[in-house]
């Protein structure tokens, strides 16, 4: 294996990552990962691929439109541009639609890189809901473009045993088109997500947001950069971090509003939830704004537990244990919320109580 | 059923209720009138068992257990209900879900069935009905954007699907409007004035004691009570002031 150079905490964008996890993760040796991986797919009709340490695995797939192959991700970003090789690659003609496609992740040790490349025509519609589970580094790249009313709901997973994810998207959404990302980190493995996001046409909309639950002396964070280019766009990063143990989650999101982007309507909002004294949240909340009329609404806090909600729910019969996770899950309910589909955001509300039960 | 005897309890490390006695049993109605900082609402959080409310001395036996040793959801599954003088707004969290899992999490408790989801509705809608709440409100988050009075209500239709033996009602009184207390008072009679039950009205004026009438009329002064009466003793505080009856 050749050196694997990484960013540096010196540089501020990468303070907060946990490189020395990612590194152990790429040092392990590949070992069964008992985990079934027909169990990794959610009960939804559609296209699915299964990736077994970055290697696709056509026995458990059934990739309909979503096309496998070579992809050299261009990108300068110092993860990002490792990702190169075998790949899964949507690209779907104006006014199509395939919804349901899954992907799914499985690693047993090791490195692997998966690129992915997602470009909708005009109008046309698609949702991905992605899985990451097993060990090992899993570093994955998407490459995104939205074409004039396109519009990608992408629901992303986070269930690693151990080891590390690492995500990085870079998204061009164009003319009242629509991307929607939401992550979930409920694994115990490291993160790192990722993402640049640009509205390049008028009126589009994007998002990307989510919930990482940390515990034990994991490190989750997520680095993420939304960029106004164009007039009457719209976006939304909506974080939650809940810590426990001695873990460390850290949201930094960035809104940019070019100069001319006016009528922009952005929306940030950052929240972590400490359950014990001893876990960390880092927030950075960044606005840059060129333009003079934009409304941008941001808000970050870091709190523990109301104390007096606590005792009401205990004082009507819910033991202590039960009515922490009830207000945990209430805590991070907004972010999920933002899962447009039913059965989907279920089953990922289903993930963040498996892991309230393990936490607490 | 409940025995209070010689409580001791302290907040912050100053003592609040200095050798409380009480003892309520079944079919009876007590209000514990006071004055403010009298130590009113300590009570109700000591038996409730929040923490913070630190019991230092005296005993307190519910049914023949020790109270003061139980959790707070145990006290609940034992029958205890804690009126709440400001109940807490829970974002994300609907009424529905929020009772549903109380009320089966003290099924459970007490080794019995829970209630399916259809079951429960029904019993919820009723409640609701019966203490004038939208059913709407019955889904929206627990007291979010309530209002004063129906947070009140809400406590009352609680308090109904629960079903609880001895209820403990904090000024639930404050707040209310004319219609509301009457609701209100009207929902204390019909869930709780049966044999077996008992109650326990916490309040600071003899409003509420119009609509439910109570048995004993305790004034608490200075974190013990000083005195006991019939209801006329709630008449001649109102009339007289809490200094004059004391005295």
């Amino acid at each position: 294996m050749t050196t694997l150079e990484l960013p540096s905490p010196k540089q501020e964008e990468w303070r907060w990552a946990d490189m020395a996890s990612l590194k152990a993760a790429a040092a392990t040796e590949p070992r069964v990962a008992g985990v079934a991986p027909g169990e990794l797919f959610l009960d939804l009709e559609g296209p699915r691929l299964l990736f077994v340490d970055g290697v696709f695995e056509p026995a458990h797939s059934r990739p309909g439109p979503v096309q496998v192959g070579r992809i050299v991700p261009d990108s300068a970003h110092p993860l990002g541009t490792r990702a190169g090789g075998e790949g899964w690659m949507l690209s779907l003609d104006a006014q199509a639609a395939v919804t349901g496609i899954q992907i799914v992740h499985l690693g047993s040790g090791g490195e692997s890189h998966v690129p992915a490349r997602i470009m909708l025509g005009e109008d046309a519609v698609a949702s991905v809901v992605e899985t990451y589970a097993g060990a090992g580094w899993a570093n994955r790249i998407a490459t995104i473009s939205l074409a004039k009313g396109a519009r990608l709901m992408r629901s992303v997973r986070l269930l690693q045993n151990e080891g590390f994810v690492s995500i990085r998207d870079e998204a061009d959404v164009g003319e009242a088109a629509s991307l929607v990302s939401i992550f979930l980190g409920a694994g115990g493995m490291g993160t790192r997500i990722d993402g640049a996001l640009t509205l390049t046409g008028k009126g589009a909309f994007a998002e990307m947001g989510g919930a990482l639950l940390t515990r034990g002396s994991q490190r989750q964070e997520c680095a993420v950069s939304v960029r106004h280019e164009e007039t009457d766009g719209s976006s939304k990063q909506i974080w939650r971090a809940v810590a426990a143990d001695k873990s460390v989650a850290s949201l930094a999101a960035r809104v940019e509003v070019a100069r001319g982007a006016q009528k922009t309507d952005g929306e940030q909002s950052l929240r972590g939830l400490l359950l014990d004294r001893t876990a960390t949240v880092n927030l950075k909340p960044e606005l840059e704004i060129f333009a003079d009329d934009v409304k941008c609404a941001h808000g970050a806090t870091v709190g523990e537990l109301d104390k007096r909600a606590l005792f009401y729910l205990q004082s009507r019969g819910i033991d202590e244990a039960r009515a922490t996770a009830m207000l945990t899950r209430a805590f991070v309910a907004d972010a999920l919320a933002r899962i447009g589909e039913e059965d989907v955001r279920e089953a990922f509300e289903a993930d963040a109580d498996k892991w309230l039960e393990g936490a607490l | 059923m409940l025995k209070i005897d010689n409580l001791r309890a302290e907040v912050d490390g100053k003592e609040i209720l200095k050798g409380l006695s009480l003892e309520v049993h079944a079919g009876e109605v007590h209000a514990i009138m006071g004055p403010n900082g009298a130590g009113k609402s300590t009570l109700g959080y000591v038996l409730g068992g929040r923490p913070g409310y630190a019991p230092t001395g005296g005993s307190v036996d519910f049914d023949g257990a020790d109270l003061l040793e139980m959790a707070p959801h145990e006290r609940a599954a034992a029958g205890l209900f804690l009126g709440f003088q400001y109940p807490v707004e829970i974002p994300g969290v609907s009424n529905v879900q929020f009772l549903r899992e109380a009320l089966n999490a003290q099924r459970r408790g007490r080794g019995e069935a829970a209630l399916s989801g259809g079951e429960f509705l029904k019993l919820a809608r009723a409640q609701a009905d019966a203490l004038g709440m939208d059913q709407e409100m019955l889904k929206r988050p627990v007291n979010v954007g309530f209002s004063g009075g129906e947070k009140k209500r809400n406590e009352m239709v609680q308090m109904g699907i629960i079903g609880p033996r001895l209820a403990i009602l904090d000024e639930t009184d404050s707040g209310l409007d004319i219609d509301a207390l009457k609701a209100v008072g009207d929902g204390i009679n019909r869930i709780m004035r049966a044999p077996g039950k008992a109650v326990i009205l916490i309040t600071h004026y003899q409003r509420l004691l119009d609509y439910v009438r109570p048995d004993f009329v305790h004034v608490l002064e200075m974190g013990r009570i000083t005195r006991t009466g019939g209801p006329e003793l709630a008449q001649q505080l109102e009339r007289e002031g809490y200094g004059a009856v004391a005295a």
